[in-house]
């Protein structure tokens, strides 16, 4: 997972990194031993949060279309990870927000298909911004 | 009504996530809103494991 890489550098920014999954808290503890992950991961097996922010279903092409692809292909080149079993929904979409005391989402990225992952530089400027605005 | 092909669209505010209870890892009870009481929080909702 490309944002633990940096969990360092949103730790110093002074925002806590989580994750949410689905699946069970089995599936989840097995996901953080398989990859070192060590933050805090949480499961949501019944999707409920994922409807609450609106993160799309992907249709056939937004996940296995060719622009995707080579995305997914460069994406394991450079982090050096292939992608494992699919437990949970697979066409459920993910995405990333960040959320200020009180409740605002002060940024957010929702995929728009399998490989639309926001670049971690970006999420890590919009929760320093998050930091100085609390 | 917005089609399949239409960029998902965030909501401004994550109040309807507050009152959320999820399993962590470790079967503890978390509700959502107590990540964002203190400080800033990154929420990333993964597409799957592996």
């Amino acid at each position: 997972m490309q944002l633990h890489r940096d969990r360092d550098a949103f730790a110093k920014a002074g925002v806590e990194l989580v994750v949410i999954g689905q699946g069970t808290p089995r599936n989840a503890q097995a996901f953080k031993d398989d990859h070192g992950l060590d933050l805090r991961l949480l499961v949501d097996p019944k999707r409920v949060t994922y409807r609450a922010v609106g993160a799309k279903k992907a249709s056939v092409g937004e996940l296995l279309g060719p622009r995707v692809v080579l995305r997914g292909l460069r994406a394991a080149a450079s982090e050096r990870v292939v992608q494992g079993r699919t437990i949970g929904h697979p066409a459920q979409l993910g995405g990333v927000l960040v959320v200020a005391p009180g409740g605002e989402v002060v940024w957010a990225h929702l995929a728009n298909d399998a490989g639309d992952n926001p670049p971690n530089e970006q999420v890590l400027a919009a929760a320093r911004a998050a930091t100085e605005a609390a | 009504m917005l089609g399949k092909r239409d960029r998902p669209v965030a909501p401004a505010r994550a109040d309807e996530l507050a009152d959320v209870v999820l399993e962590d890892a470790d079967g503890r009870e978390v509700r959502l809103g107590s990540l964002w009481e203190e400080r800033p929080v990154v929420l990333v909702f993964l597409r799957h494991y592996g």
